[in-house]
């Protein structure tokens, strides 16, 4: 075994890192080369993408947030498919992250739209039905996975 | 909201949605593992970035941009009525570290896949989670071919602390992806312990 991750904090070795400087924390470089167009544009990421409809009041969802339909498909969506997809997909609770997959669109476009969804009374944030603590999670996890 | 014909469904409780990031190098069996223990077929959704060239500088700013999809694969075990735990493989290409930062928030730990043919792939991931207090086990990814390395052999090669497992594992193998996130739970709820009493 040749290689030892020590050698990975020397921060001068030569040709170390290339491919991963980030992670040691030089952000502020990367950040000039990879933008997220979500993330920057607030929910707009061209003409094909979310729209500028309704940017104000759009809140930046987790992956695992869930969001739960608030009404059924109706006449507004007739022109913009992708929403009544996610309303029929959401009509039971779902994961931000879930409902991307099932929908076939990329993350940071449900994103953008199921924050408009939040906005505008169709689409609904949900907790979780019962209380648990961090702790009690954990137990839980445990046990589950045991008896996979 | 509630209408007359609402009222027939069947109310469900929500669960509370938690994760484990499996993290490692390209082609560490990240994918597989997912795969081996969810109990759908992995789903898969992308992120799209917006690539900037470098050297625009002159130009006031960003003049030249391509958009790159990065794949996110997940699945998902169901814990109980209450809990949904979602398993994320973190994106094959180094490059894409700020879906790490997301992925990482909030997580209950981390699964790092060592492969012995390239042991220094998994370097950045240790340092990734070290860096951010995510307690994580390191599982040993077995490939054929592949030198037979020793826990203690792995554990000094990586650099990690003695209360880090280090676990032999095959990642195609349900029982064995299984014991792999045991363990890491296990050592989550000590690493907690220890915390609250230190
Ligand atoms: N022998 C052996 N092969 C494995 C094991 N785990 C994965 N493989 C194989 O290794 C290859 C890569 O596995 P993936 O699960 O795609 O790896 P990955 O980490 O998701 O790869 P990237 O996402 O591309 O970084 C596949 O052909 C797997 O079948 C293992 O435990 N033992
Ligand atoms: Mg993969």
């Amino acid at each position: 075994m040749s290689a030892e991750r020590h050698r990975r904090h020397d921060r001068n070795e030569p040709g170390h890192d290339r491919e991963f400087p980030q992670i040691l924390g030089a952000h502020e470089d990367e950040e000039e080369r990879f933008l997220r167009p979500y993330a920057v544009d607030a929910g707009v990421a061209g003409p094909d993408a979310a729209g500028p409809r309704g940017r104000r009041g759009a809140e930046q969802l987790e992956m695992l947030s869930l969001v739960v339909a608030a009404r059924t498909p109706g006449r507004h969506e007739w022109l913009r498919p992708e929403r009544e997809t996610i309303l029929m997909h959401a009509q039971r609770a779902r994961t931000v992250v879930e409902l991307a997959a099932e929908v076939r669109l990329p993350l940071g476009q449900v994103r953008a739209i199921a924050g408009e969804m939040l906005a505008d009374g169709s689409l609904q944030h949900c907790g979780p039905t019962r209380p648990l603590g961090h702790s009690d999670i954990l137990h839980a996890v445990l046990v589950g996975l045991r008896s996979l | 909201m509630a209408s007359a014909d609402s009222d027939t469904q069947p109310t469900e409780a929500i669960p509370h949605a938690v994760k484990i990031i499996v993290a490692g190098g390209f082609g560490a069996g990240k994918t597989t593992l997912v795969s081996s223990v969810s109990e759908i077929a992995p789903l898969s959704t992308e992120e799209l970035m917006t690539e900037a060239s470098y050297g625009v500088d002159d130009l006031g700013g960003i003049e030249d941009k391509t958009t790159t999809t990065v794949a996110l694969d997940f699945g998902r075990i169901t814990i109980s009525d209450d809990i949904v735990l979602y398993l994320f493989g973190t994106p094959g290409q180094d490059r894409f570290w700020f879906m790490w930062e997301e992925l990482a928030e909030g997580a209950l730990g981390s699964v790092i896949l060592a492969d012995t043919r390239r042991l220094d792939t998994c370097f950045h991931a240790v340092d990734f989670f070290e860096r951010r207090n995510l307690p994580f086990v390191v599982a040993v990814n077995r490939f054929e071919g592949a030198t037979a390395y020793s826990e203690e052999e792995v554990r000094e090669a990586l650099d990690v602390s003695a209360s880090v497992p280090v676990v032999m594992a095959d990642a195609r193998e349900r029982m064995s992806s299984k014991e792999v996130l045991v363990e890491l739970v296990s050592h989550v709820l000590r690493s907690r312990q220890a915390a609250l009493s230190g």
